[in-house]
């Protein structure tokens, strides 16, 4: 296995992103508003956090680094092999990814299309994408979960949810 | 103590048919959460805040008591008869559960679960109802030095939480921090990290960022495991006929159940210490102490006690420090604070002089929420086995559709449902390198607390920080969360070394 391959490398990278994100953060606190009577500014309190998190991130930085130049020992769990993040070398993460761009449409949906039905569409797909091929099962379970919760969060505990286009459904509950 | 309105509030708990409803809805949820190997109590009492959001208190908190006391017993049926423990409180019960089921005796060690994990929490509860106002009563002293010091100390346990790397639990502990200063500060209202966003003044809701952490998380990372071939479905095919334990058996464990139960309640009072910790330390203790060690981990219904009776009492032991101080004892009492917060009460010690009618009710919903686990247990021993059976494919799927409607429900805003998923991605990454996630949620919930009493204190002082030196309380406070940071790593330290060698000794033979 390559050294670029083991979970040290993978936190050396990940505490470089979060040094850069570190270094960024520190950067806003310093636009934040400025009391001159105030003993604690506004931007105190994160500063010391982004410090705290900056000294923690060095030392994983320099443990990850002399582990991935001076080597591992064997057992060493730093010396397994990292997860992969990359979506076109491993079908997983490629579902996971998937996943998650439906997940932001969802958001972005919900209240134009309504919760029932995008519930069902991301039920139906995700289940779909995972290996479950049975419609007769699918498409029920999907439309009825989503309807279920809709009718307890709205008749049980009076929490409007939006339906967007499926409006009539929440009238007709309103008649009856 | 007043005896008077304690009784008076165990009548009012137990002739409300809507508290007793709802405890008794959650042990049953509870209990098929925790069978579920991977759903945790944390993630049903997450997932059922919103639920409780329109109801009464102690109807939403009987709700989550439920859950809470049920998840726990709910994850020794897994562990005992497919060897997959439902949750981490029921890792030592297959030990000695699974080697029953092995022999035929799946429905006693089922049933001695069910009996001891009921004894463990009523034990739990009594020590509760007893102990946490004479805390309170200490902690009526407390100022803003002590306040402080006291959320220093709860946030001293991050480092025992942190998993493999300490480095990586203080950096998360540290970022879920720095998420708890998003919005608007909160003694001169200066806009941070808003971005000219203004759903983001007040900061990120507590509950889609932990519903989004934990459960959203988890389904992106249940559909990367199920598509690469790692998530294996389990199936139970075992037949059980025993419900409670004859007399004989309870003879032969009750000690077991005894000093499982007080180390649990113990256990669970250290803030950040749960039911995970507290299973092996009273497995380890009570086979220390018993007369024939040898037996242990072939079998015997001791060993199922022992663990049993000691997670539930963690779920007493936890409320302690979550009333009478307003620290959470572990992650589902953490999910707790955020329902009582979300209902206008802030525990503490002041809630043991505004709120006591309240404080006796959580009380005896503790007691209600022990019995119906029994009850329900009961009833469903016969058919909780089916529940591991359940297939996964289905059920994520359900889980992120329930999940985002939960962080929706909140405040009605799709905002938080943006929260959600975003903070399900971070959650994903964070899992996937690990970085524990468990101190975000312990910061996020302590960071307010933090800052709110520097804030108090420099300003009274004049600005002298230092002046903390000639309070010894908090001092105390400071040395007590020192000596449990130097124990963690030194602790952590051993863990890793031991793994190694295991390792290595697996590798070489």
């Amino acid at each position: 296995m390559k050294k670029t391959q083991t979970k040290a490398f993978a936190s050396l990278v990940s505490s470089i992103v979060l040094l850069i994100f570190e270094v960024w953060a520190y950067i806003e606190t310093t636009g934040f508003r400025v009391h001159k009577r105030a003993h604690v500014q506004p931007a105190t309190f994160p500063q010391i956090m982004i410090i705290g998190m900056f000294i923690f991130t060095v030392i994983l930085f320099v443990q990850s680094f002399l582990k991935v130049t001076r080597g591992m020992k064997e057992g060493d769990y730093e010396n397994e092999l990292a997860p992969s993040i990359n979506p076109f070398k491993n079908k997983g993460v490629a579902a996971a990814l998937f996943v998650i761009v439906l997940c932001i449409l969802y958001t972005m949906l919900f209240n134009k299309l309504g919760y029932v039905l995008v519930s069902a569409c991301i039920s139906v797909i995700t289940m779909w994408l995972i290996g479950k091929r049975d419609l007769k099962i699918i498409i029920p379970v999907s439309i009825i979960v989503p309807l279920v919760m809709w009718f307890i969060f709205y008749k049980m505990l009076t929490v409007n949810i939006p339906m967007g286009v499926l409006q009539p459904i929440r009238d007709l509950v309103d008649k009856i | 103590m007043d005896w008077g309105l304690l009784f008076d509030s165990y009548i009012n708990v137990f002739s409300s048919f809507q508290v007793i409803f709802m405890t008794f809805l959650g042990a049953l949820g509870g209990i098929l959460l925790g069978a579920v190997p991977g759903m945790t109590a944390t993630m049903g009492v997450a997932l059922l805040i919103p639920f409780a959001f329109g109801m009464d208190l102690i109807p939403s908190i009987g709700l989550l008591l439920g859950i809470y006391c049920g998840g726990m017993y709910g994850g020794s049926i897994s562990a005992i008869l497919i060897h997959a423990p439902g949750t981490p409180s029921a890792a030592a019960t297959l030990l000695d559960g699974y080697p029953m089921c092995q022999k035929g005796q799946a429905g006693k060690a089922l049933s001695i679960a069910m009996f001891s994990s009921f004894c463990g929490g009523v034990l739990g509860a009594l020590i509760m109802t007893f102990l946490s106002p004479l805390v309170a009563q200490m902690a009526m002293k407390f100022t803003s030095a002590e306040m402080l010091m006291l959320a220093f100390f709860g946030l001293s346990v991050i480092v025992s939480i942190s998993g493999k790397s300490i480095s990586k639990g203080l950096i998360s502990a540290f970022f879920g921090l720095l998420l708890a200063t998003v919005g608007q500060d909160p003694t001169y209202g200066a806009k941070r990290f808003v971005f000219g966003f203004r759903p983001l003044l007040s900061g990120f809701s507590f509950i889609p960022t932990l519903i989004g952490l934990f459960a959203i998380a988890e389904v992106i990372a249940g559909v990367e495991r199920i598509i690469t071939g790692e998530e294996k479905q389990q199936k139970s095919e075992e037949k059980i006929t025993n419900v409670l334990p004859d007399f004989k058996t309870i003879k032969q464990i009750w000690l077991n159940i005894i000093s499982g139960g007080l180390i649990g309640t113990f256990i669970g009072a250290i803030p950040g210490a749960g039911g995970d910790i507290a299973v092996f330390v009273s497995y380890g203790f009570n086979k220390s102490s018993s007369k024939h060690p040898e037996l242990w981990g072939t079998g015997i219904p001791n060993g199922v006690a022992a663990t049993e009776s000691a997670n539930n009492g963690c779920s007493g032991g936890a409320m302690i420090p979550l009333l009478s101080l307003g620290v959470p004892g572990d992650a589902v009492t953490a999910v707790l604070l955020g329902a009582f917060i979300m209902k206008g009460i802030q525990p503490g010690p002041m809630m043991y002089v505004n709120e006591l009618p309240t404080v006796y009710r959580v009380f005896a919903a503790l007691m209600l929420a022990n019995l119906a686990m029994l009850a329900v247990g009961c009833a469903g021993v016969r058919f909780f086995a089916k529940i591991v059976s359940v297939e996964k494919k289905m059920l994520y799927p359900i889980i992120l559709v329930v999940s985002l409607l939960g962080a929706f429900s909140i405040n009605k805003n799709i905002f938080d449902v943006g929260v959600c998923v975003l903070f399900g991605v971070i959650g994903y990454l964070m899992n996937k390198f690990e970085f524990p996630l468990s101190p975000i949620l312990l910061a996020l919930i302590l960071g307010p607390m933090c800052e709110q009493n520097f804030v108090r204190f420099v300003d009274v002082n004049n600005g002298n920080f230092w002046e903390i030196l000639n309070r010894p309380i908090a001092v105390g406070f400071f040395v007590v969360s020192v000596a449990t940071i130097l124990y963690s790593i030194y602790n952590q330290r051993k863990i890793n070394r031991r793994e190694a060698e295991n390792k290595r000794k697996a590798a070489s033979m």
